[in-house]
């Protein structure tokens, strides 16, 4: 499987000026040449020259398309292996075709993100790059791409690298002072406490960035929420600038909820528009209900919408508390119409989260509402900063912050020092699925770099 | 009738290693022959005069319990006893003791000539005979032949051995002692590969030109903890230790006359130990230290020697008697021996199976420092574990195997076979995964029943150990049965109480007493269990689960340079060690994790049959 030779189209699906065909493996140029022949009909193919040529239909035996062909050979290559590219127009028949031709040749369709998988298998990149990759590929908004690129650059291997190290450090002063007892290495509690507790600090600001990631890869989810015919459909179809919701003018019409994703400026959110939260009238509203609870609890922000030509109602303040503690905008609709809401009021009882009147129906206010929308919910994301972008990287961490901190009370409790050690030292393994293994040598060589001991 | 010089073991060497080896191979019922340069050093201490530490005095503990005889040697001949790290749980408390040295060899020889299937014989071994692969004997210097069918080797530091004092050096195996020179020229023929190791010793010096006044005296222990579970006597210290420092002057003077050094000036080549390091190594790598610390121990009741513990060394006598004299208290000292450094042949530890015996050459068994560790303890289990499985192989019998999760001889002969060694080996507590599991007080829990099926733990020791193990079983049953109210008004049973990291046993005793008395070496063992209680459960699942990916097999007609994405560096090892399964191929050194999933991805893809391996 993995001695074959692969074939894929490398540029996306669709209509495009120039579409390539990447090959990889031993038989990468053998194949290429039975698929491509040199405008010049000896033109020896040199490596990393530009050949142009035409594509050769070796079974029925005729040139169709102008094309270029780069070969790249090993080991300077992505996956350390022979790589040739085909360039030529970027028809979606044509390209198919000549993997068609290719496989008849000898290659393998290349199973999705096997080219990254080989780079990696061949130590060209290591795990934490391959994801990166992988995203950058996925990329569905450019700050994600960014994020990605840095990613791929290792710098996110780099601070793993060195909380590793710091973990080592550690454990290496532990270890000192129990296999050494007659050298006065013992450290303070207090100290051992400082340092565990500047590992744990990296470790979650790490993880923090996370959620940050999270929302670049996922995108934000924003539930629209608010009281029966308050206007949440009209703004959610308003929003997408299509109809996708039903809207009428009878309450309860909404009965399930519908997601849908909008791009603002460069980042993507999800909207849910949930059914009407109100008493349940008819019996699919109580699932409707309830499903949208849940769904509002797990959003990463609310729009809460009150309808401003009615007075306020104690169902709109059961809504505020119920989500006071999350992060909420709101919004007062219907301002085209005359307004009958105490708005200071329901303000103050939201303890002034950030508001904006506007019309659903009307338009009025959409644009600032999608500005507002984009500076609640897209922080500060400084330039360079690592942003893990993976579940299984936010899961290993998250384990390794469980056992540090496991560490850390067990050492506040007066445990021996063999025992929090022991909990530090489940640590290893999980950072060796991040990045690299550390073994009791590992622990040994510092001991012996940094203390002097032994007689 | 066999002849007069036919035997079925035949021990070169009477180190740790030699004397346990002969001693067990004899007990279990083969003739056994252990021969050595000079009867008078049989189980001599080269440096160190204790036994025991962290890790090594577990060692000792597990060699007693296995039915080995380091532990009741130590406890006869101790002379000052200290449990290390009480204040600390019980799985990195270990026992350390000094000997008297001349009594602990003389001890030795004395319970060693009794031994009835065992004969001591004073030779020098040149050759091991070997033929199609088979060890059939030995050859000595004067000419004579001993037939036998294993032969195990332990010859410590003697292979090539090279003194270094100064920028002298002369060929010996231990101060003064002829080095074997002949023997390791044999091996490198019979194709062994072998390396070089250096380590150093201390000087010894008379008590009476020491000033004590100027040293901090450090007592043995009120109640001396005992190496074996067997010793029923109550031991005594008999002597005192002291602590001192180096000072800057101290400092000053070594890096003055480094260049003396065989080490700094280039003439060893030999890797030396780290934790072994000689003064000048401390001085070199750590020069912002102020003072460095030592201890003066000595040797014997009936000797004036007294060994200067942390102060190795392979400068030149005047620079070591420079060195005394940068510090009070040791200025008029008289040194009786130089200390010195030596270099020495070895082999690599790769080249065995886990039974000690060479891959190469069938029933030739290597224990000790030949194999790369550095330590009496680390030398007396492998020769323990080399005379056990000599046994049973000759019984065709099934090996004893140590795992890493039941024992420390276990990690330390899986550390050397698996991984090799680049310095010379010490075994430390943190090289096992499963420490709180290996402790002092549960060795025998351990392993007593292996020492009791092999025929090295008598009856009436195993009947003890039985009525010791009901008498715990006892009590812990009452301690989880019992309930109580504690200051806080919580009720929860003993067990859960003594969990708590400030309560002993005997604060469980003020709420309740119970009928049974136990030893101190038994509370200390109740209490280690219920306190490690959590973890120990936790590692039994994970090692449970690590036995099943580890056992997954590597077809023994794999061709590893198929396996794409590992180094040249990594194909060469994997075929040099042809690992036979997950887990030998793991604990290859430089065999990264990325390079074991690659193996285990190829592995399941050639399972499904899906292209010819």
């Amino acid at each position: 499987m993995l001695e074959d030779t692969i074939i894929a189209i490398s540029t996306p699906v669709g209509y495009g000026g120039i579409g390539i065909v990447r090959l990889s493996g031993e038989k990468s140029l053998p194949i290429s040449k039975k698929i491509f022949k040199p405008k010049k009909k000896n033109t020896k193919i040199q490596a990393l020259r530009p050949i142009l040529g035409n594509l050769y239909h070796f079974e029925q035996k005729f040139f169709f398309e102008e094309a270029y062909l780069i070969y790249f050979p090993k080991p300077s290559t992505y996956t350390r292996e022979d790589i040739v590219e085909i360039s030529c127009h970027g028809s979606p028949v044509t390209l198919e075709e000549v993997v068609r031709l290719g496989k008849k040749a000898g290659a393998r369709m290349a199973t999705p993100g096997e080219f990254t998988f080989r780079a990696y298998l061949r130590g060209r990149i290591d795990i934490l790059q391959a994801e990166a990759i992988n995203d950058f590929i996925q990329a569905s908004s450019f700050k994600q791409a960014k994020i990605s690129f840095n990613q791929i650059e290792g710098r996110l291997s780099q601070k793993m690298a060195y909380f590793r190290g710091q973990i080592i450090q550690l454990l290496s002063q532990i270890e000192a002072s129990i296999e050494f007892p007659e050298e006065n290495l013992r450290l303070s509690i207090k100290r051992i406490s400082k340092t565990i507790e500047r590992i744990i600090g990296s470790i979650k600001r790490l993880i923090e960035s996370y959620d940050l990631g999270k929302t670049f890869a996922e995108g934000i989810a924003l539930a629209i929420t608010g009281r029966a015919n308050v206007g949440k459909s009209t703004l959610f179809n308003s929003l997408l600038e299509r109809e996708r919701a039903i809207t009428s003018h009878y309450p309860g019409t909404t009965r399930d909820y519908l997601k849908e994703s909008i791009k603002i400026k460069d980042s993507i959110f999800t909207l849910i528009d949930m059914a009407g939260i109100n008493k349940p009238v008819h019996p699919a509203d109580k699932e409707a209900i309830k499903k949208g609870g849940e769904l509002a609890a797990h959003a990463d922000g609310l729009l809460l919408l009150f309808d401003s030509s009615r007075k306020e109602s104690p169902e709109d303040f059961r809504l505020i508390n119920k989500f006071k503690d999350k992060k909420i905008l709101f919004l007062f609709n219907k301002i085209d119409l005359p307004q009958k809401i105490n708005k200071n009021k329901v303000k103050k009882e939201g303890k002034n989260h950030p508001h904006l009147e506007i019309s659903a129906l009307k338009g009025t206010n959409l644009d600032k509402l999608k500005g507002m929308i984009y500076e609640l919910f897209i922080p500060d994301h400084k330039q360079g900063e690592e942003v893990i972008l993976h579940l299984r990287q936010k899961l290993l961490l998250e384990e390794i912050l469980e056992n540090l901190l496991e560490g850390e009370s067990l050492l506040k409790e007066g445990y021996s020092e063999e025992v929090y050690a022991e909990e530090i030292r489940k640590t290893l393994p999980l950072i060796g699925q991040l990045t690299g293994e550390i073994r009791a040598d590992d622990i040994i060589e510092e001991i012996f770099s940094r203390f002097c001991v032994g007689k | 009738m066999r002849s007069a010089e036919e035997y079925d073991v035949m021990v070169i060497g009477a180190g740790h290693a030699g004397c346990e080896a002969a001693y067990v191979t004899s007990s279990l019922g083969f003739d056994t022959c252990l021969i050595t340069i000079h009867l008078e050093t049989i189980a001599q201490m080269s440096c160190n005069p204790a036994i025991g530490g962290l890790a090594k005095g577990h060692l000792v503990r597990e060699i007693d319990s296995l039915g080995g005889i380091m532990g009741l040697l130590a406890d006869e001949t101790g002379i000052h006893f200290r449990l290390l790290n009480r204040s600390r749980g019980g799985a990195v408390q270990a026992p350390r003791a000094q000997s008297d040295k001349a009594l602990y060899r003389l001890t030795m020889k004395n319970w060693l000539e009794k031994v009835p299937k065992l004969t001591l014989f004073q030779g020098i071994v040149t050759e091991i005979l070997v033929k199609n692969s088979r060890v059939y004997g030995i050859m000595t210097l004067d000419g004579n032949r001993f037939l036998a069918r294993t032969v195990i080797l332990t010859p410590g530091t003697f292979l090539n051995g090279l003194i270094h004092i100064g920028l002298h050096s002369y060929s010996a195996g231990r101060a003064n002692e002829p080095a074997s020179l002949e023997l390791s020229e044999n091996l490198k023929k019979l194709g062994l590969k072998m390396f070089r190791l250096k380590t150093g010793t201390p000087m010894r010096l008379h008590k009476d030109t020491i000033d004590w006044q100027h040293f901090i005296p450090q007592p043995g222990d009120k109640k001396p903890v005992s190496f074996s579970f067997r010793t029923q006597k109550k031991l005594k210290n008999k002597i005192m230790c002291h602590i001192g420092y180096t000072n800057p002057k101290t400092h000053e003077i070594i890096n003055k006359n480094l260049y003396k050094s065989p080490l700094y000036g280039g003439k060893i080549t030999g890797i030396g130990p780290r934790y072994c390091p000689s003064i000048e190594d401390k001085v070199v790598k750590f020069p912002h230290h102020q003072r460095h610390q030592f201890f003066l121990e000595p040797e014997g009741l009936e000797t004036a020697e007294i060994y200067v513990n942390g102060i190795s060394s392979s400068l030149p006598l005047d620079v070591q008697r420079k060195i005394l004299k940068s510090i009070p208290g040791l200025d008029q000292a008289k040194i009786l021996r130089p200390a010195y450094g030596i270099e020495y042949d070895a082999v690599v530890p790769t080249q065995l199976y886990p039974t000690l015996e060479t891959k190469k050459i069938q029933n030739l068994y290597l224990a000790g420092q030949i194999n790369g560790t550095s330590g009496y303890e680390e030398a007396a289990a492998q020769g323990l574990m080399a005379g056990i499985n000599t046994a049973l192989k000759l019984k065709k019998k099934k090996p004893l195997i140590l795992r890493r999760d039941e024992a420390y001889i276990g990690v330390l002969i899986d550390d050397l076979i698996s991984k090799g060694v680049e310095e010379p080996y010490r075994l430390f507590t943190s090289r096992a995964e499963y420490r709180l599991g290996l402790r002092i007080d549960n060795a025998d829990k351990r392993l007593t029943k292996y020492g009791y099926k092999l025929g090295l733990i008598n009856e009436k020791d195993y009947e003890s150990y039985e009525k010791k193990r009901e008498r715990i079983k006892k009590v812990t049953i009452f301690l989880e049965n019992e309930k109580i109210k504690t200051e806080n008004k919580e009720r929860i049973s003993l067990k859960d109480f003594l969990k708590k990291p400030e309560v002993r046993y005997k604060n469980v005793l003020e709420y309740k007493k119970f009928k049974i008395r136990l030893t101190d070496e038994e509370v200390r063992h109740i209490e280690s269990e219920v306190k490690y209680e959590g973890y120990l459960r936790k590692q039994e699942k994970e090692v449970a689960r690590i036995k099943k990916i580890d056992r997954e097999k590597i077809p023994g007609n794999i061709y590893f340079k198929e396996i794409p994405g590992l180094t040249r560096e990594v194909i060469e090892k994997l075929e040099k060690i042809r690992p036979k399964t997950i887990r030998e191929a793991k604990n290859i050194p430089g065999l990264t994790p990325a390079a074991i999933v690659n193996l285990h991805i190829y592995l399941n893809i050639h399972k499904k049959g899906k292209s010819k391996p």
